[in-house]
């Protein structure tokens, strides 16, 4: 079984991905934008937040420019498709590229330890709760007012006009909504999230990494779309839980899958264990629909 | 008042596939009219519309709505004055959105927008209103999305957008061609009963010579990018097909081979 710390530790990495899936939502679904700039920008948040608090930065401005940073390089990716022409998902992967360079740059080394530093979570200790519960209450703060925040835009007249220019660009653009600029500031608020994911993961494990970011795209796409399984997704608020639903749930599988010692898995197997669940989160909702379909034929 | 003047683009230029689509297209529609386009397949109906929603730039000649030169802006810099109905009915509006966010799109069209909620309270009355002049009951489905919809009730539905605010112009596509008869016929007649009801000015590519007869105030017929005739008022009454035809053949002096033109 788990173990309490292993639990909440999967809460904590989960809530984490949350703000992640938030972003690949935003540019997955909601821009129709494959954007894979999130393994660089997820670092990138690391690292900017890390140096500026190892320089004695406010933990929370360190933050908050962490997410800057992530917002710029989504922005140089959705640039890149709008004035450049080139194709999304390589537009992407060429700033993603990038930024394993910025990130070094960012550092001038290839990680930094915040173990001694004080982070965002560091006041929070001393509110008397478990070690391994603090990191759990700050970041479910986080993500829910993440979470209003961004319900409230989808809802705005400038959330709808984004939301029109994923789903039906030339109806968009016959009603005056500048579709490119609505890329621009889509795909950045996706990677400002996914910076800020990147800042905190950083404090609560008390170092950036440059590697940190490899995969990150593919977690979060299992996030979003186990989410989007298990809470249908039909109305904004219900994309967004469905985001932190579908990473809670991913991590604790995870968790789950290298505890279980019956079946023999060990930490090196953790990519093999994310690509089988994003392949069953992407089937299973078929077999569902379609064992729904035949039991409804049959009371028909 | 909007007015195109000698307008040319060649798709493919230096290619083998070059294609002159207009070739000094020129046009000006006064304030009210309904102007009825026809032409043969690649006569350049829906290139020039498109010239005019700012979908496709032109090489050159000039596109002036309003006194003020549009030729160089974009779609959604043209929106304010350019209100248009798509001929797919999917293409008009989001199926993933309700019927009142993209209502709400429209109420917007060519203004500013800001993060105020997008769906107003004082929205909905005005929504429901216009929705139950279509008699297709959607004023109490207001929450539905658009995806529910058939293709004739969405694209009365982009109609209905297309004129929730004032224009300088309003394009139709070929905007009942892809509905079946009835539906189209009633696509039809509530596009004239908006027209006529909000006194708009409106350009309307259609494929059937006699609805461009029966429908607007004047006939402008394309071929080869070009406007080859253009009639309206006292000359236009009681024309027919075969007459128009005729002017056709007068004009150019070769027979008219497109079936569709004549079993439209």
């Amino acid at each position: 079984m788990l173990s309490e710390i292993a639990f909440y530790g999967a809460l904590e990495t989960g809530l984490i991905y949350g703000l992640v899936a938030f972003g690949i939502y935003i540019s997955f679904r909601v821009l129709d934008f494959p954007d894979l700039t999130v393994d660089g920008s997820f670092p990138l948040g690391a690292a900017v937040a890390a140096m500026l608090i190892i320089h004695g930065w406010n933990p929370w401005i360190a933050t908050g420019a962490a997410v800057l940073a992530g917002m710029a390089a989504g922005a140089v990716t959705a640039l890149l498709n709008v004035k450049l022409k080139i194709l999304n998902l390589l537009a992407s992967i060429l700033t993603m590229i990038a930024l394993y360079s910025v990130n070094l740059r960012v550092m001038g080394r290839p990680n930094v330890a915040l173990l001694t530093e004080e982070t965002v979570l560091t006041p929070w200790y001393d509110l008397g709760l478990a070690f391994h519960q603090v990191p759990v209450l700050l970041f479910a703060l986080v993500v829910l007012v993440a979470l209003l925040l961004l319900w409230r835009f989808m809802k705005s007249e400038v959330g709808l006009a984004m939301r029109a220019t994923g789903a039906n660009p030339r109806m968009a653009r016959a009603q005056g909504i500048a579709t490119g600029a609505m890329i621009v500031l889509g795909v950045a608020l996706s990677n400002g999230l996914v910076g800020l994911a990147g800042a905190l993961f950083a404090q609560s494990q008390g170092a950036a990494d440059v590697t940190m970011g490899v995969g990150v795209i593919v977690i979060g796409l299992a996030s979003l779309i186990g989410g989007e399984a298990l809470v249908t997704p039909s109305s904004v608020i219900r994309a967004l839980i469905a985001c932190v639903v579908g990473a809670i749930i991913y991590r604790l599988a995870i968790a789950f899958a290298l505890n279980a010692d019956v079946l023999g898995l060990q930490a090196q197997d953790l990519n093999l264990i994310t690509a089988v669940l994003v392949t069953l989160a992407i089937v299973l909702p078929g077999v569902r629909n379609s064992v729904v379909g035949k039991l409804t034929r049959k009371k028909a | 008042m909007i007015s195109a003047t000698d307008l040319r683009l060649t798709f493919g230029k230096g290619t083998p596939l070059e294609n002159p689509a207009l070739r000094g297209m020129s046009l000006t529609v006064n304030q009210g009219e309904f102007v009825t386009v026809i032409g043969s397949n690649g006569a350049g109906k829906s290139t020039f519309l498109n010239a005019l929603a700012g979908e496709v730039m032109v090489d050159s000649g000039q596109i002036i709505v309003d006194n003020q030169d549009v030729t160089r802006l974009p779609t959604h810099k043209r929106a304010a004055r350019v209100a248009r109905v798509f001929q797919d009915p999917l293409a008009g509006t989001c199926e993933n959105l309700t019927i009142e966010e993209n209502l709400a799109l429209a109420i917007k069209r060519g203004q500013r927008r800001g993060l105020s909620g997008a769906v107003k309270k004082q929205y909905l009355e005005r929504f429901r209103d216009s929705l139950s002049s279509l008699k297709l009951g959607l004023e109490n489905r207001l929450g539905d999305k658009m995806g529910l919809l058939s293709g004739g009730q969405r694209q009365a539905v982009s109609l209905l957008m297309a004129s929730l605010t004032p224009s300088s112009i309003l394009l139709l596509d070929e905007h009942t061609a892809a509905l079946d008869p009835k539906t189209a016929a009633f696509v039809l007649e509530l596009t004239q009963k908006i027209i006529e009801e909000q006194k708009l000015t409106a350009l309307m590519v259609t494929h059937s010579m006699k609805q461009a007869l029966e429908v607007g105030s004047r006939t402008v017929m394309l071929h080869q990018g070009q406007v080859v005739f253009d009639i309206a008022g006292k000359e236009r009454e009681g024309l027919e097909v075969k007459d128009l035809l005729g002017l056709f053949e007068q004009q150019r002096g070769l027979k008219v081979d497109d079936d569709s033109l004549l079993l439209g």
